[in-house]
């Protein structure tokens, strides 16, 4: 215990203590008093903040999309393209059908030519899940006319999607080359999965308007190109061994 | 961490294209049908993957997947189903035979990476 005489600077820096004590104080209840403000303005940041999220979070599921998209148009044409092979040509746009549309019956259709001149008609170039057909309108791998949507695109190289009156087609895309028609590629039914053709297929559906006749047709050329030439390599040969 | 190691099963040269597209670097093993895809697995015992077709020519992917499961080395792998087989008997088939997740063509391509990742652990994309 301290002795009687150091009482007074004792009870001194006690005062100052007690006096630092209470300055300490009175700024802690200004700053507790200025809390209510700091905290609408954080309530407000946050919310700022959680709508920037939510619009980024928006856009990059919009982004992922066209990035889907895009790649499957990438994937698409790439495999049009990768190939001579005017079998693997047509398979290719059957697998685009099948497995990017989700088309579970089609048609594709090519311009039956007597010399130069069209004859009228289509051959059935390839069909799927056309074993139970009932319509008629494709018999012995022949198109000759009768579904309106599918004249008329065969007619004006327009795409055209349905449902349209008179045609049990879901879509009739125009094949095209250079302008010229050769062909169609008809959509009849979807898997039961997929309710109805989307927004992004239209792309797909354009696509194949412009370059499965294109990649067909280098295939055809190529492969009577190569024939030809195999042909004449044969001859060369035979009448080098005689 | 290593990407693990993907066998995509199926017969169409478009899909495989895509899958390369998709599943950038993740090392991938291809096959062509279900008995082309034993012998890729008997030969990268590290997939740790399976993106699996049911419509397929030789060997089709519901064989496939039962003697994946059955074989006690590859029954741990989990296999994604992807096909145009899309009715509730044939999920359910396919999940019966031992399927990890079912998935219909065609499809978002963010839909079949949400279920890679999720089977792998490890971002696809």
């Amino acid at each position: 215990m301290a002795a009687p005489e150091q009482l007074p600077s004792q009870v001194g820096s006690a005062l100052d203590e007690l006096r630092a004590t209470l300055d300490r104080a009175a700024e802690l209840a200004k700053e507790i008093g200025s809390r209510p403000e700091s905290a609408a303005e954080l309530s407000a940041r946050l919310a700022d903040v959680q709508s920037d999220r939510d619009e980024l979070s928006t856009k990059l599921a919009e982004y992922e999309q066209q990035v889907g998209r895009l790649m499957n148009l990438y994937v698409a044409t790439y495999q049009l393209h990768a190939t001579l092979d005017p079998g693997e040509v047509q398979a290719t746009i059957a697998e685009i059908a099948i497995n990017l549309l989700g088309a579970e019956r089609f048609v594709l259709l090519f311009w039956k030519h007597d010399g130069d001149e069209a004859s009228g008609e289509c051959e059935v170039a390839f069909a799927q899940g056309m074993e139970d057909d009932k319509s008629g309108l494709y018999p012995n791998g022949c198109y000759r006319g009768g579904d309106p949507a599918v004249d008329a695109t065969l007619a004006d190289g327009g795409l055209r999607i349905g449902p349209i009156d008179g045609s049990e087609a879901l879509a009739c895309v125009p094949l095209t080359m250079q302008g010229a028609r050769v062909g169609a590629l008809v959509i009849l039914k979807l898997f039961d999965h997929k309710a109805m053709l989307r927004p992004e297929d239209r792309d797909l559906l354009d696509l194949i308007a412009a370059h499965a006749a294109s990649a067909l047709f280098a295939a055809r050329v190529y492969s009577t190109t190569d024939r030809k030439l195999k042909t004449l390599e044969s001859l060369v040969a035979l009448v080098r061994r005689q | 961490m290593k990407p693990k190691k993907v066998l995509v099963v199926d017969d169409s040269k478009l899909l495989h294209r895509m899958f390369e597209m998709m599943l950038r670097g993740f090392p991938l093993v291809h096959a062509f049908d279900g008995r082309e895809a034993l012998d890729r697995l008997a030969e990268h015992k590290d997939v740790e993957l399976i993106l699996l077709d049911i419509n397929m020519p030789r060997m089709n992917g519901l064989e496939f997947l039962t003697a994946v499961k059955a074989h006690p080395e590859f029954a741990r792998i989990p296999v994604v189903i992807i096909t145009t087989e899309g009715t509730e008997d044939d999920t359910e088939r396919g999940m019966q035979a031992g399927a990890a997740a079912y998935v219909k063509k065609p499809f978002r391509n963010e839909e079949l990476i949400g279920v890679i990742n999720r089977l792998t652990a490890s971002p696809a994309a």
